[in-house]
């Protein structure tokens, strides 16, 4: 019980810091909001400053338990010596009593399934893996940590941040309690405005369409950040509109906070910043009256949230925007190729047609996991909402802000547009009153778990139970997620085994935000993809050097020879297993002196000198005409050929050599090599094993359907590795 | 004031400019290698608890040193060489069977490449081991050795057919 106590403070703690401070912000430059307004727009743009608060705390190392205690106790102490919990502003016009019955029916019903949802233990893949687990190093390290073998840890996290402030006090449920808060203050949001524009019926009938959507609710109570950010996008929203009417140049300042928090709070959310300057530049112009100085205000506003998260990639991972952008900006940290790969899979998921897509974001929700119900079938019709002002206002911000899913076609990825398309479709209906209330009353029902599995696919992501015993902490947390988690059984198989310190390399994600241990997932960086090239060369013979490329030619006298690729190729890489000089018939000795380039990656072109069969330098991305690997001899040095030890392709062939002489001037030494191929002759399991133990890997945890797992079970001793553990088909190896 | 921004702002990516990454060469020693491997991970003994996680048909299940066999029994193992192995199977023709069937013909094969065919006229506990081609062998994979008999025993009793009595199947070095 006492860990319940902790989870509640925590999450409270945070709501009541952000409030106290947004509302002091909005009484301090003194805009005229609605009483409930107030409220809520202070608790978001508070958040939008405690986020930037605990950034900096985080980057000098002062983010501790103590730091945030005295700094929420200042702010709410504050806050309340100012009188800022004293109500201000009108108050709405009541609601029509029905539907005050049946918006507090429904949300009631609803917040008791996610409040018992959000305070159990944290089970989301995400959530265990990535997201709270930076936090929890964070917490540990009372600030940033350099994680550059992962590349969520390059996403802004201001989400991310305010979880930290929560998770001090009350772990990681107190984390998904915070979440939670986000989609209450939506959906109060969403009344507000429909209360603001007159429309109150249609404001409780598009918040009901929002709060009972199964994957806003799913997503809302783990520690994900997909509905924070619609609330966000929303308040934005909320404050250009209240700006339009008003025309309170303060009310710019909340604006421009807003503004950049949707960066911070996640990178497909950036939309915000050319949406709302493009708003503001549009509205001021219209009306005749100075453009720039208002929009450079905000602009600078939001660069303040905006840049601490480029600088900090920036200096860490020498890209602004990582893990994108990686030909603009490249580095050692994340591979183009697998930037490439990652926008192809999220462009298409499992699908096999993008027709599959309404049924799958509506009703089905297995493939593009999660679904919003039936009713949003009708989203078409929210169409219908173009003959009102606000209705196109709400349309245009849906459309931009869904704008994002052509990137990423997850059901969740629409969740920041959805507010709008659903204030959209109730206003299409909203000169029927009984049909509106039907709608809603009619997608609470059929957005119940009882109900949604009789429609949607079994393994649809959803909410199916209300885990009281495990939110109340009756069932103790460790029983709660084994009996429910692989992910959780799979850190705790580490956790048992394998002793602090040590890093396990994995082929996918496992419950990190519970164990101290740090896991390489494979694909997670370019460090982590070398070490998955290494694991994988012995078992497959397109990753081995089974190809000698020689180039023959008279003597010659040379600073720098160069190899280059000549061809583009779709799908395949330049690599390089081993690049070997030759002078009168035998290898030149690898000199110290040497100087060893290539382009691009140049930060693994050691890998192709090493005399290791199970590393090469790759291009990792697809080869291209002058991509090179070159070696600068320091001096004059007489050659007669050079051999490349690469993969069987027949893209490989095509590259030239060239050399330098000592002026710098370039000039063909052969044209084309001798190609010659045999499997090769030995066992590389265990050269692999011990390649990687020398980089420090000495645990590998190969998941009953990773790929090839049964090779490691049976030829264990071949690899030079033990089974120390076992889990539901998961096994824990070491390397001996 | 906006010129002198503008210059700052130039110089400020000229600092940004990087020069070429070049590395000497890595510290220079043989490849990394693992223990030496042992030879008997290339032999499948059927007498050993995980010997099935090899099997891929007409092995019969069972327990203790040896295995009846169907027609064409295949077994999937690892070699960890291409080069100098040789196919290497133990087994027994069971003379009650011969009496049925006669002389038999066994066909030896390594990754659908038939490396032998042996005609043999007595029972008796025998042993077959001839050199596998290295271009036949992968290491990355594991390859499929198969032993075909032509003539099937029927068992009276049950009618049930059976080939030979396998104990062991495998690579061994030369």
């Amino acid at each position: 019980m006492k860990a319940v106590l902790y989870i509640l403070f925590g999450s409270s703690f945070l709501v009541a810091t952000a409030w106290a401070l947004g509302t002091m912000l909005l009484r301090k430059l003194g805009v005229s909001l609605y009483r409930v307004e107030e409220r809520l727009l202070g608790f978001m743009v508070g958040s939008a400053c405690l986020s930037a608060i605990v950034f900096a705390l985080s980057t000098v190392k002062l983010a501790s338990k103590g730091v945030f205690l005295a700094l929420g106790i200042a702010s709410i102490g504050y806050a309340i010596y100012s009188g800022a919990h004293r109500p201000k502003g009108a108050e709405f016009p009541p609601l029509p009593a029905i539907w005050k019955w049946v918006f507090g029916a429904v949300f009631g019903l609803f917040t008791v399934l996610y409040f018992f949802n959000a305070m159990a233990p944290e089970i989301s893949p995400d959530g265990m893996a990535y997201h709270l687990s930076f936090v929890a190093k964070y917490y540990k390290a009372h600030g940033f940590v350099r994680i550059p073998s992962n590349i969520y840890a390059q996403l802004s996290q201001g989400i991310e941040l305010l979880f930290f402030y929560a998770f001090a006090f009350g772990k990681h449920s107190a984390a998904s309690m915070v979440h939670f808060a986000f989609l209450v203050v939506t959906t109060f949001l969403m009344l507000a405005y429909g209360r603001r524009i007159g429309y109150p019926r249609v404001g409780a009938a598009a918040a009901l369409f929002f709060y009972a959507s199964p994957v806003v609710g799913q997503d809302a109570v783990i520690a994900y950040n997909d509905v924070a950010v619609a609330a966000i996008l929303f308040a934005l929203y909320y404050l250009l509109q209240t700006w339009d009417v008003d025309k309170n140049a303060k009310l710019l300042v909340p604006i421009g906070i807003m503004m950049g928090f949707s960066y911070a709070a996640k990178y497909t959310a950036f939309l915000a910043v050319p949406y709302a300057l493009g708003f503001i530049l549009w509205k001021l112009w219209r009306a005749r009256r100075p453009v720039w100085k208002p929009a450079l205000q905000v602009s600078l506003l939001a660069l303040l949230f905006i840049a601490p998260w480029m600088a900090k990639n920036w200096l860490w991972v020498d890209n602004p925007v990582s893990p994108f952008a990686n030909r603009i900006f490249p580095n050692r940290y994340v591979h183009v190729s697998f930037e490439d790969d990652y926008k192809r899979f999220e462009r298409i998921y499992s699908l096999t047609s993008y027709k599959e897509i309404p049924l799958q974001i509506t009703v089905k929700g297995d493939k593009l996991t999660g679904f919003f119900g039936p009713l949003f079938l009708l989203a078409p019709l929210a169409l219908l909402a173009l003959r009102f002002p606000a209705g196109r206002q709400l349309l245009l911000a849906g459309i931009v802000f869904a704008l994002p899913y052509m990137g990423n076609i997850g059901t969740r990825f629409l969740i920041p547009a959805a507010p709008f398309i659903s204030l959209a479709l109730a206003m299409a209906f909203g000169n029927a009153g009984w049909l509106l209330m039907a709608l809603a009353l009619g997608h609470a029902v059929l957005s119940w778990p009882a109900i949604e599995k009789r429609y949607c696919d079994s393994v649809a992501w959803r909410i199916d139970s209300i885990p009281w015993r495990a939110a109340l902490r009756i069932k103790p947390e460790s029983e709660y997620l084994s009996e429910r988690s692989q992910q959780y059984r799979d850190g705790m198989l580490i956790q048992k085994l394998v002793p602090p310190g040590e890093k396990v390399l994995a082929m996918s994600n496992s419950s990190e935000s519970y164990i101290p241990h740090e896991v390489v997932v494979k694909y997670e960086a370019a460090y982590n993809e070398v070490l998955g090239d290494i694991l994988w060369t012995p078992m497959f013979n397109g990753f081995q050097p089974t190809q000698k490329l020689t180039f023959r030619f008279p003597a010659r006298t040379v600073r720098k020879v160069r190899v280059t690729h000549t061809a583009r190729s779709e799908g395949s890489m330049f690599d390089i297993h081993e690049f070997r000089v030759f002078d009168g018939g035998k290898e030149l000795p690898r000199a110290p002196e040497w100087r060893l380039t290539a382009s691009p990656n140049p930060w693994d072109v050691q890998l192709a000198f090493d005399n290791s069969p199970v590393t090469r330098w790759r291009s990792w991305r697809n080869a291209e005409p002058g991509m090179f690997v070159e070696v600068d001899f320091g001096r004059d040095q007489e050659v007669d050929g050079v051999t490349i030890e690469t993969t069987d392709g027949y893209d490989q062939q095509k590259i030239k050599l060239d050399g330098a002489d000592a002026q710098g001037k370039w000039a063909a030494l052969a044209a084309t090599p001798e190609a010659s191929t045999a499997p090769y002759p030995v066992n590389l399991r265990g050269t692999a094993s011990a390649e990687l133990k020398a980089r420090g890997i000495r645990y590998v945890l190969v998941g009953s359907g990773d790929i090839r797992a049964d090779d490691y079970r049976k030829y264990a001793a071949l690899w030079g590795m033990k089974c120390l553990g076992e889990s539901n088909g998961t096994r824990l190896y070491r390397i001996e | 004031m906006p010129r002198t921004l503008a210059a700052i702002l130039l110089l400020a990516l000229c600092a940004c400019d990087r020069a070429p990454i070049s590395y000497p060469p890595p510290e220079q020693r043989p490849a990394v290698e693992g223990p030496a491997p042992d030879p008997s991970l290339m032999m499948v003994e059927l007498k050993d608890a995980d010997a099935s996680a090899h099997y891929v048909k007409d092995i019969d299940p069972g327990e203790g040193w040896w295995r009846w066999t169907g027609q064409q029994p295949t077994v999937k193992v690892l070699a960890y060489t291409t080069q100098n192995l040789k196919l290497s199977v133990d087994f027994a023709l069971w003379a009650v069977a011969m009496k049925q069937t006669g002389p038999v013909e066994l066909s030896f094969s390594v990754n659908n490449h038939l490396l032998d065919k042996v005609r043999y006229t007595a029972p008796g506990q025998l042993h077959f081991e001839k050199l596998v081609p290295a271009e036949w062998l992968r290491t990355d994979e594991e390859s499929i050795v198969s032993v075909g008999i032509d003539k099937l025993y029927t068992a009276p009793e049950d009618g049930k057919k059976f080939g030979f009595i396998l104990t062991n199947i495998g690579f061994v070095p030369r």
